[in-house]
């Protein structure tokens, strides 16, 4: 007989061991990224979701092989390491925060950065201070934006329209026709539109997470308190601004913040061990996430606010020691005060939000140009007159779509470019100006259908005889079409 | 239990049908019993003597008073070292089993309606009334002590897994436990009993209901089949909703095993101690896993002989339930009067990895402690630390090792902390 000792207890939870709730919550993960490959299938094409398997190859690719090498090269045994190390759900969250228009060797570096520098170099899992798919994610914020794959476009997401209005859009009819463009707030809910891999069917994450709380792979309280309180903080801003509950909806409802309240907030290792520590850093990732969206230039926050808060989750751990039956005051009391001081921070940082003008989808393209010298909207220059195509009325908005002879029109023979004008016979004024078609000489006349450029049209009074646009540099002939193009429209309705 | 601690407590798997079902089997004491001599400070019998079964052989008289009889009759064969189920290695009485089982009355029974409460608690002392639900406290001293008591609370939720004892005894004795709880009703001067049983146990509430008709003041409470819900700071809790410093004495409560009751009853009727004890044998580690009557001092190396043997060439032999109890180096080891299981378990080797600070642990504690920050203030030695996170405070239930998903050893680690704090704080 052979007599084993070993400390007490001799029993343990057979159900839950930390590689279950890793697969449990690989499992989940990939049934969203199946959900976006459908859509993108549907609504773009097979080539579509190619590029999205290869992206996800590509990151679960290198975070393994970053994992192995690193186990070589500290000795330790690569099978063994890799299981308890997890690469493959990095790489999976971390696909999913990206945009489908990612290039390759995009998500391969950031893959390498959330494995390595995310991971690693801390200790490996369990040591991490940040979330390392946020690491991954914040290395092409920063750094490779730009890098994308040349086929692979997709029109404006919600958040990053919201984020050019300035996050905030009083006018009632314009609030409809912006939610319009994206199915509404109901289709936000079910996600049928582009955004991040992962952003796409709030529906499909929360019946996830319901499933995922319920096997106790996350828990429940920080997604809840995390959404929760985004919502009230926005509530809060629309009171303040005076517009309806579509926008508390739309800040819980777009970009990331469901699925990084799910799957990158929960992250044990990154997060504080107790309770009440953890629903203290749901309510910081809150005042954060709302915090960068309204007053900052990044559209979405809420990587951000993950990563900000990792660093706090050890002091909050320290906040929170002691003997837990006896500090529960002591932690309502943290918990009442941190969620006030969002209440006030959100508060300030609403009430002094400036409105910018919406640009609804297919919008104007954000084109880095050069103004020039100013030139009259109300001349009586009669050359080259544009010609209105098709009048369209919305309520006090009627838009003009016209064809508008640029510089290669004028000159070369070349197609004439179509600016759609939009007025608004309540106010008086230019709604917007869009130039949907620009056919001109590349990188010169074509530069007319610059944001910078046709945003200067907007709120021009058709009494103001005086008002005056700054051509672009390079394109005064195309730039005076325009400028044409409104005149001939403000006449047309004057008549 | 608050939305910011956790629930503190765990449904566990109990194995209970394993041992439930089938009758308690008798197992004859060998040639030697060992009758452990804890604490003893006065032994009353020398080598050579010839004792009778329920002969006073030993007692402890310090601050403590807690007489040991003779489980057999037979010849004393001097004192030996033993491990204990406690792990420490003691003194133990040896006596020569005659197999006579000749019984003398160390004491005379004695009319609980008759006596007054000083004479039963003075009757409780020496009849060697510990309790029997696990630690082996000397009963008397909380009825000696006892002031201001509402409630008595009579614990018979038995939350560790595989045990089935008290079941067992529950159901065979009825009017035993009827009449040994109105005793202690009358010693603590408390309005109420009640009796704490688990939910899923239908049957025995059942019975227990049936046996206390006529007894107002007594009365079955169900509690959820939770582990420790048999733990007195979670029992009271989950009943009064009250936390007390360090005796439930504080909040007006006496918490009794319902065995101690029954074994009380049986000193009370017929002058007789605690000299066998039902003990629950059970785990994967053993051929046919059962509930047996044993003497006290019977090693468990002959009971498992008597019950089949064991399942397994490698065992962890347990002494107590799965979660607190501990595990013995062999099978030496003998039942005692706070003895009720030995688990025999087959090794399961796991894979520890690097914790994951889950915080499960934190939020099943079912003393509000925080087992990992316990954990990384012990690794770095910080005993400032320690006692702010009150590690003295571990009861060393096992919960948060059984619910670590790493498969950390975190219940030994407390263990270290609070031992680490114990030894700063002695200097």
């Amino acid at each position: 007989m052979n007599f084993i000792t070993k400390v007490s207890p001799n029993n343990r939870d057979k159900d839950h061991s930390t590689v279950e709730i890793m697969n449990e919550l690989s499992v989940g993960l990939l049934a969203i990224f199946a959900f976006s490959m459908v859509f993108y299938y549907e609504e773009y094409g097979f080539s579509y979701v190619l590029h999205g398997f290869g992206l996800i190859a590509t990151a679960i690719a290198t975070a393994v092989v970053t994992e192995a090498i690193y186990a070589a090269v500290m000795k330790k045994d690569i099978t063994f390491h890799i299981k308890n190390s997890f690469p493959i759900v990095t790489a999976i969250i971390l696909t999913l925060t990206v945009q489908i228009s990612t290039s390759y060797f995009a998500i391969g570096v950031a893959a390498f950065f959330a494995i390595f520098i995310g991971k690693l170099v801390f200790g490996g899992f369990g040591h991490n201070i940040f979330n390392p798919a946020g690491v991954g994610r914040m290395v092409i914020f920063s750094t490779l934006a730009g890098s994308t794959a040349a086929d692979v476009i997709t029109s404006a997401t919600p958040i990053t329209s919201m984020a050019n209005a300035g996050w905030m859009i009083k006018d009632a009819a314009v609030t409809e026709k912006f939610l319009e463009q994206f199915g509404g707030l109901s289709n936000l809910f079910l996600g049928w539109y582009p955004g991040a891999i992962g952003e796409t069917s709030k529906l499909l994450i929360l019946v996830v997470c319901l499933y995922l709380a319920y096997r106790k792979v996350l828990d429940w309280k920080v997604p809840v308190v995390y959404i929760g309180s985004v919502f009230i903080f926005t509530t809060v801003v629309a009171l303040t601004n005076g517009v309806g509950m579509w926008y508390p909806m739309f800040h819980i409802l777009s970009g990331g913040l469901i699925f990084g309240a799910v799957f990158m907030a929960t992250d044990p290792v990154t997060n504080p061990t107790t309770i009440s520590g953890r629903i203290i850093f749901s309510i910081g990732l809150a005042i954060l996430t709302v915090l960068i969206r309204l007053k900052s230039n990044l559209p979405g926050g809420v990587v951000y606010a993950i990563l900000i808060m990792n660093m706090v989750s050890p002091l909050l751990d320290k906040l929170t020691d002691g003997w837990s039956i006896y500090s529960v005051k002591k932690h309502t009391i943290a918990i009442c005060t941190t969620f006030a001081l969002g209440l006030i921070i959100t508060f300030f940082a609403g009430s002094t939000l400036e409105p910018k003008a919406v640009v609804l989808e297919g919008g104007a393209e954000e084109i880095e140009i050069t103004l020039g010298s100013p030139v009259k909207i109300f001349s009586d220059d009669t050359a080259n007159l544009p010609e209105v195509l098709e009048k369209t009325e919305d309520g006090s908005i009627i838009t003009f779509k016209m064809s508008a002879s640029g510089y290669n029109a004028i000159e070369h023979d070349g197609k004439p470019n179509t600016v759609e004008v939009k007025l608004n016979t309540e106010t008086k004024t230019v709604e917007s100006v869009l130039v949907t078609e620009a056919v001109d000489t590349p990188n010169l006349g074509e530069n007319v259908k610059a944001k910078s450029f046709v945003d200067q049209f907007n709120g021009i009074a058709f009494t103001d005889t005086e008002a005056t646009v700054d051509t672009v540099s390079g394109a005064t002939i195309s730039s005076k079409a325009v400028a044409k193009a409104v005149r001939v429209a403000i006449e047309e309705l004057n008549k | 239990m608050s939305i910011l601690i956790g629930p503190m407590k765990l449904h566990l798997n109990g194995h209970k049908e394993l041992t439930s079902h089938s009758d308690v089997k008798n197992i004859e004491a060998g040639k030697l019993v060992y009758i452990p001599l804890m604490a003893c400070t006065d032994i009353l019998v020398k080598t050579g003597d010839y004792v009778k079964q329920g002969r006073l052989v030993a007692k402890r008289n310090d601050y403590f008073i807690v007489p040991i009889f003779s489980s057999v009759s037979g010849t004393v064969k001097g004192i030996e070292e033993k491990e204990h189920s406690t792990g420490r290695r003691i003194e133990h009485l040896v006596i020569e089993n005659d197999g006579k089982y000749e019984f003398e009355r160390p004491f005379e029974p004695l009319d609980a309606v008759k006596a007054t409460r000083e004479e039963l608690i003075t009757f409780m002392m020496n009849a060697g009334i510990v309790g029997c639900g696990g630690a082996g406290f000397p009963t008397y001293i909380k009825y000696r002590d006892a002031k201001d008591v509402h409630t008595l609370l009579i614990n018979a939720v038995e939350c560790e897994p595989y045990i089935t004892a008290d079941y067992k005894i529950i159901n065979d004795q009825l009017d035993d436990l009827v009449y040994g709880v109105s005793t202690m009703l009358k010693m603590s001067e408390a309005k109420e009993a009640i009796i704490a049983i688990k939910k899923t146990k239908k049957d025995l509430i059942g019975k227990v209901n049936k046996a206390l008709e006529g007894q107002s003041n007594i009365r079955v409470q169900e509690v959820p089949d939770q582990y420790p819900m048999g733990w007195e700071r979670t029992l009271v809790y989950e009943i009064f909703k009250k936390r007390y410093n360090k005796l439930p004495g504080e909040v007006g409560v006496i918490v009794n095993n319902a065995t101690t009751a029954i074994a009380f009853a049986e000193a009370l009727k017929s002058g007789k101690p605690i000299l066998e004890k039902i003990c629950t044998f059970s785990g994967e580690g053993l051929n046919h896993p059962t509930n047996v009557k044993v003497p006290v001092g019977v090693t468990v190396k002959e009971i498992v002989e008597q019950i089949g043997g064991y399942a397994a060439e490698e065992v962890i032999v347990v002494g107590g339930g799965p979660m607190m109890g501990r595990a013995q180096t062999n099978d030496e080891v003998v039942i005692t009067t706070s003895s009720n299981a030995i688990i025999i378990v087959k090794p399961e080797p796991v894979d520890t990895i690097a914790c994951l600070r889950c915080g499960r642990c934190n939020d099943h504690c079912p003393a509000g402690l925080l087992p990992v920050r316990i954990n990384n203030a012990e690794a770095v030695g910080d005993v400032k630390l320690l006692q702010k996170l009150r590690a003295d405070q571990c009861i060393e239930c096992g919960m948060c090792t059984y619910v670590c998903p790493s498969k950390i050893e975190v219940t030994e680690s407390v263990r270290r902390g609070k031992a680490l704090l114990k030894a700063s704080t002695l200097k």
